[in-house]
């Protein structure tokens, strides 16, 4: 892990990091308006990640407030008459983005709602339980029908780029997948066993 | 519309020591024509024996597996067994078996053998079919004991596709170390189903091997979960926690 100064990292902190570093990436590949960089950045991160567009122009207008971003009023290309905030990358962007991919982030917190739900569920809850962990699992396997499948052709490296992305959308949501049957078999087995 | 295939309160179970084993507990599902369905879930948790009886393979102890309507589990052994060699092509990795000296076409085109076919109209569609799974000419007249396991996959799935069936059923098909080839495995598949019109059931532990299937289930402790999709997969609800299902909502 990089060891870098808070300073140059304070853009990281708080919620919503890796949308704001791959905002600051496509930004190096090719300025853009708030409406353009929010179809590349879900076309890129792929329809699970559900990118809101309202978020894209807070988080562009947060890095803009740490300098790692400028925007200009610029005319539309097809109304000339009409203006629309362009942004563009600074001289800190690509430093920051480097700094962004040596950096560990934290540990993200995940299913927080079921396993606090655990965490205070009385014997009575069982069945509860099992049904919302049912319900969990359904919206983890509608997720993974959601994501582009590999044609198994990419020789390129933003193809690898696509294939890790896909991976690792996969990697989590099977480990969820696992973590959910197994938690409703425990439970069963603990019905049965006081029945 | 009658489903291709439909399990209605199917239950399987499998003696371990002195007691039975609940593999599948009265699960229900529909699976429409055209469909490909993916069934998710670790080792041992009912997964083949869902693909072996949505096969014809094997029977249920107790509910009803039907094909196009018909509950498979009146029909006479042999008619099961023109099922298996016919609308429905059964397909896993570990039932590889190659003859000493048969060449890759020949090892395709002796599936076709209940087809009355002669054995060069057998060789054409066997060569046809393997072009279509990116085995060319020069591979097809190769020995199927010098095969690589991803070679052997695909003519694995050639001989499945040959027969051009109605329901291709497979139970982890290309576990292959190489990712790309894998991808590439399951892409082809995936392309050979839809422009043929064949209906995909499959199952893994993995579900990248599951990805770009229409409808994805898990399967766990003897019950299936799909998200909801009318008109494709349909779980119906039942079995012993119908109940809590029903209370929760």
């Amino acid at each position: 892990m990089a060891s870098a100064s808070p300073e140059k990292t304070r853009w990281m902190r708080g919620p919503s990091t890796p949308l704001r570093g791959a905002l600051l990436g496509l930004l190096l590949e090719r300025p853009g308006h708030g409406g353009d960089l929010a179809n590349r950045l879900a076309a890129r991160l792929g329809e699970t990640w559900r990118v809101d567009t309202n978020d894209v122009y807070r988080l562009l207008e947060q890095l803009e407030k740490t300098g790692l971003a400028v925007s200009r009023d610029e005319p539309k290309r097809n109304n000339h008459r009409r203006t629309h905030l362009v942004y563009y990358p600074t001289e800190e962007s690509s430093a920051a983005l480097t700094l962004w991919m040596e950096t560990l982030l934290p540990r993200e917190p995940v299913r927080l709602g079921l396993q606090a739900k655990l965490s205070v569920a009385r014997e009575e809850d069982a069945h509860r339980l099992l049904a919302a962990l049912r319900a969990y699992e359904r919206e983890c396997l509608m997720l993974a029908q959601l994501v582009t499948p590999n044609d198994g052709r990419g020789r390129s490296w933003t193809a690898l780029c696509l294939d890790c992305t896909r991976d690792a959308v996969y990697a989590q949501l099977e480990v969820e997948i696992t973590w959910a049957t197994r938690t409703r078999q425990r439970i069963n087995e603990h019905l049965e066993r006081s029945q | 519309m009658t489903p291709l295939l439909s399990f209605l309160n199917v239950s399987k179970r499998y003696p371990d020591g002195g007691r039975d084993i609940l593999v599948l507990d009265r699960v229900s599902l529909e699976i429409n024509a055209g469909v490909s369905a993916g069934v998710l879930g670790p080792r041992r948790s009912g997964k083949s024996t869902l693909l072996r009886l949505a096969a014809g393979i094997a029977l249920p102890d107790s509910g009803i597996v039907s094909f196009e309507g018909r509950d498979v589990g009146q029909m006479a052994g042999s008619e099961r067994g023109r099922l298996l060699r016919g609308a429905i092509a059964f397909m896993s990795a570990s039932d590889w078996r190659a003859t000493a000296g048969e060449s890759v076409v020949d090892h395709v085109a002796t599936s076709l053998g209940s087809e009355g076919l002669t054995m060069r109209e057998a060789r054409r569609r066997a060569t046809r079919v393997l072009d279509r799974v990116e085995i060319g000419a020069a591979g097809a007249e190769e020995p199927t004991t010098s095969l690589s396991q991803t070679e052997r996959a695909r003519v694995m799935l050639a001989r499945a596709l040959a027969r051009q069936p109605k329901l291709l059923v497979l139970d982890e098909p290309a576990l292959l170390p190489s990712l790309g080839e894998r991808d590439r495995f399951y892409a082809l598949l995936r392309d050979a189903a839809q422009e043929s019109d064949i209906t995909l059931l499959m199952a893994s532990e993995e579900m990248s091997a599951l990805q770009g299937v229409g409808v994805l289930m898990s399967i766990c402790d003897g019950e299936v979960i799909s998200p909801q999709a009318r008109g494709t997969v349909v779980p119906l609800h039942g079995g012993r926690r119908a109940g809590a299902e029903r209370s929760w909502q």
